[in-house]
Order: C-alpha cells, then sequence, then structure tokens
C-alpha cells in the first residue's frame, strides 16, 4: 500500500473521498491486508477520541477570573472614548469639526477689512471701557502712537 | 423585591441579547457558565495552565467586543471556542521557537515515520474505564507536536472539515491530511504502550 492510497484510505474513513475515489478504496480496503489493517487502527483510534478529553475546570475562584477580564474590558473601552459616544455625537462632530474650521479660517481671513472699518470710528488718544464688567479688561488706542495696549485686572 | 432578572436561570441567547445591550451581569453569567470548556479546550492546545488562562480570558474580551457579530448561526459555545481557538493557533505560531528539530519531528512534517510504525490491530483501549480512556488520551495528546494535537482537535473534537482545518492553520489541505494521518498513528501507538505497560 502506498503513502498516497494510506491517506486516502483515511480520508474515505472521515468521509472526505469523493465517491469515485471512494469505491476505489473500499475495493482496496476489502482485498487487501495491509489497507484493512490500517482503517481498523484509524477507526479504533477515531473512537477513543470520541470519548472525549477530560474535565479540567479553571483553577481559578468564578470570581477573580471574571475580575481580569472586567478590568481587560473596561481597559479597552476606556482606551477608545470616541467608540462609546452615540452615534448621533459622531456623525455630528464629523460635519461640526470642518464647519468649525472653515469659520475660524474665515473670521483670520476677514480680521484686516473688518479691523480697517472699525478704526474709522475710533477716538484716537480715547480710553475705552471695556463694556464687559466680569472680563476686567481695558483697551487704549492711540492713533499717534499707532499702538493698541490692552489692560487685564483680575478681580 | 427586585426585578433583576434570575440570570442564571436565563438561556444562554437571552443572556447574550442582554450582554449585546451592555449588560455585564448576563456577560458574567455566560462566562461562570461556560468558562471551564473554554479554559479546558486552551489548555488542550497550548498544554500550559497559565497560558489556558491568559487565552481563555483573552477570548471572552473578544466575546464581549464582537457580541455585536454573533448571529446566532451556532451555538454561543461553539462560537466563543472558536475565537479561543484562534487565539491559541496565533499564540502557537507565535511561539514557535527556533530550537533544534528532532528528525522524528523532520518526518512528522515530511511525511515518513509514520509509514514504519507498525500497526496496532488490537484495540488498545479494551477494558478501560471512560474516564481512565480520557486520562490516556490526555496523556498522548501531550507528547504530540503543537501542530499535530491542534490539527487533531479541529478535526475530531471540533468536528472540522479538512478544508476548514486547513484554513484556520494556513496550510494545504494535503498538509493536513499528512499531520492529521501521523496523529492518529502516533496516538495508537501510545495508547498500544500503554496497555502493554499495564499488562507487564
Amino acid at each position: 500500500m502506498s503513502g498516497g492510497e494510506a491517506l486516502k484510505t483515511q480520508a474515505w474513513l472521515d468521509g472526505e473521498l469523493p465517491p469515485a475515489e471512494a469505491a476505489a478504496i473500499a475495493r482496496l480496503v476489502n482485498n487487501d491486508a495491509a489497507a484493512r489493517d490500517l482503517s481498523t487502527e484509524l477507526r479504533q483510534t477515531t473512537a477513543a477520541l470520541a470519548v472525549g478529553e477530560p474535565v479540567r475546570p479553571v483553577p481559578e475562584s468564578r470570581e477573580f477570573y471574571w475580575s481580569k477580564i472586567e478590568r481587560a474590558i473596561r481597559a479597552a473601552e476606556d482606551s477608545r472614548p470616541s467608540a462609546s459616544r452615540p452615534a448621533w455625537w459622531r456623525s455630528l462632530a464629523r460635519w461640526l469639526v470642518p464647519a468649525g474650521f472653515t469659520a475660524a479660517l474665515a473670521v483670520w481671513v476677514a480680521s484686516p477689512y473688518l479691523h480697517q472699518r472699525q478704526q474709522g470710528s475710533w477716538v484716537s488718544g480715547a480710553e475705552i471701557e471695556s463694556p464687559l464688567n466680569d472680563v476686567g479688561s481695558f483697551t487704549f488706542r492711540s492713533e499717534a502712537e499707532r499702538m493698541t495696549v490692552v489692560w487685564i485686572s483680575t478681580y | 423585591m427586585s426585578n433583576e432578572p434570575a440570570y442564571p436561570s436565563l438561556a444562554d441567547d437571552l443572556l447574550v441579547r442582554e450582554a449585546r445591550e451592555g449588560n455585564m451581569q448576563a456577560f458574567e453569567e455566560l462566562v461562570a457558565r461556560h468558562r471551564d470548556k473554554l479554559y479546558a479546550r486552551a489548555f488542550s492546545m497550548v498544554r500550559n495552565e497559565e497560558e489556558a488562562i491568559d487565552l481563555s480570558q483573552e477570548g471572552w474580551v473578544k466575546g464581549w467586543q464582537r457580541l455585536r457579530q454573533f448571529k446566532g448561526g451556532s451555538s454561543f459555545l461553539t462560537w466563543m471556542t472558536r475565537i479561543v481557538i484562534n487565539l491559541c493557533l496565533d499564540h502557537l505560531r507565535k511561539q514557535k521557537r527556533p530550537h533544534a528539530v528532532s528528525i522524528e519531528q523532520m518526518d512528522e512534517e515530511t511525511g515518513g515515520v509514520e509509514r514504519q510504525m507498525p500497526i496496532v490491530v488490537n484495540d488498545p483501549t479494551e477494558g478501560l474505564t471512560r474516564e481512565e480512556l480520557r486520562q490516556r488520551i490526555d496523556g498522548a495528546m501531550a507528547k504530540l507536536t503543537d501542530a499535530h494535537r491542534a490539527v487533531l482537535i479541529l478535526h475530531e473534537f471540533e468536528g472540522l472539515e479538512y478544508k476548514e482545518v486547513a484554513k484556520r492553520m494556513g496550510c494545504s489541505i494535503g498538509t493536513i491530511m499528512s499531520r492529521l494521518f501521523y496523529a492518529r498513528r502516533r496516538l495508537a501507538a501510545l495508547l498500544a504502550d500503554v496497555r502493554k505497560e499495564r499488562q507487564t
């Protein structure tokens, strides 16, 4: 019996051989003593394995075993904060971030023009009190010196 | 009175449904219910207690993270077992030490030794109780190489077909057939040795 025939005998027993080849191997097992003995041994081994493995309990308590799993789950979730946010928040953020960036860019580009328009109404050398009481800041603009001073005080 | 469901009395599919909603208590019940089987499978693959604990726990973490992918096509235990087996196979691949390979092991890979082994015609398991047989099989499995043991576990215990075993182990069907053949023949020889020892 060749090595190929031995492997085919095994495949035949496992039901993995195409029907055309299965008939030839069945004949071989019937007529050849070595093939018959091999098929007997393979059958016995498969039957023995069907009994299964020994019962092997986890050598740790239920609480301790679970505590490690729980810790790993929480650690993985903490390391991915964005994934835990709701889907509506994630889709909103997808639009808000570029929109915010575009708005900031627009303000930056337009700031010289806005600054120019505001200059006309400013009184040279005047002291301007901040309208926001809680900010606590004063702005002083001197057109002669071409300078603006901002005084910020904390209360 | 508490409205909390009695988790131990719930079936797996109900616990899975609860766990999918983020209920960790339900998932803990699933872990408690199946942890021994998954640990035993990991142990049979890697033959090391600590590694088997770590791999089975890693499997549970992955199971939690992928719960939404579980469609119920198989039982929850079968699904979890596949996760743990894949982790064990990855672990064995990474662990592949560049140690000196014995001539016998080289022959195991190329095929040859198994054809020279005498055929065991007398049933070596005759007269053994089921528990004795399980212990003998366990001892014999420990003597196989990782690759041969893995093929045997996937085919005999997990009931996977050759092509599925080949896919999981990343090798050809021919290699799987050859490894399975060697593993079975070696197992038969080891069981026969045990029988001889008992008789003397």
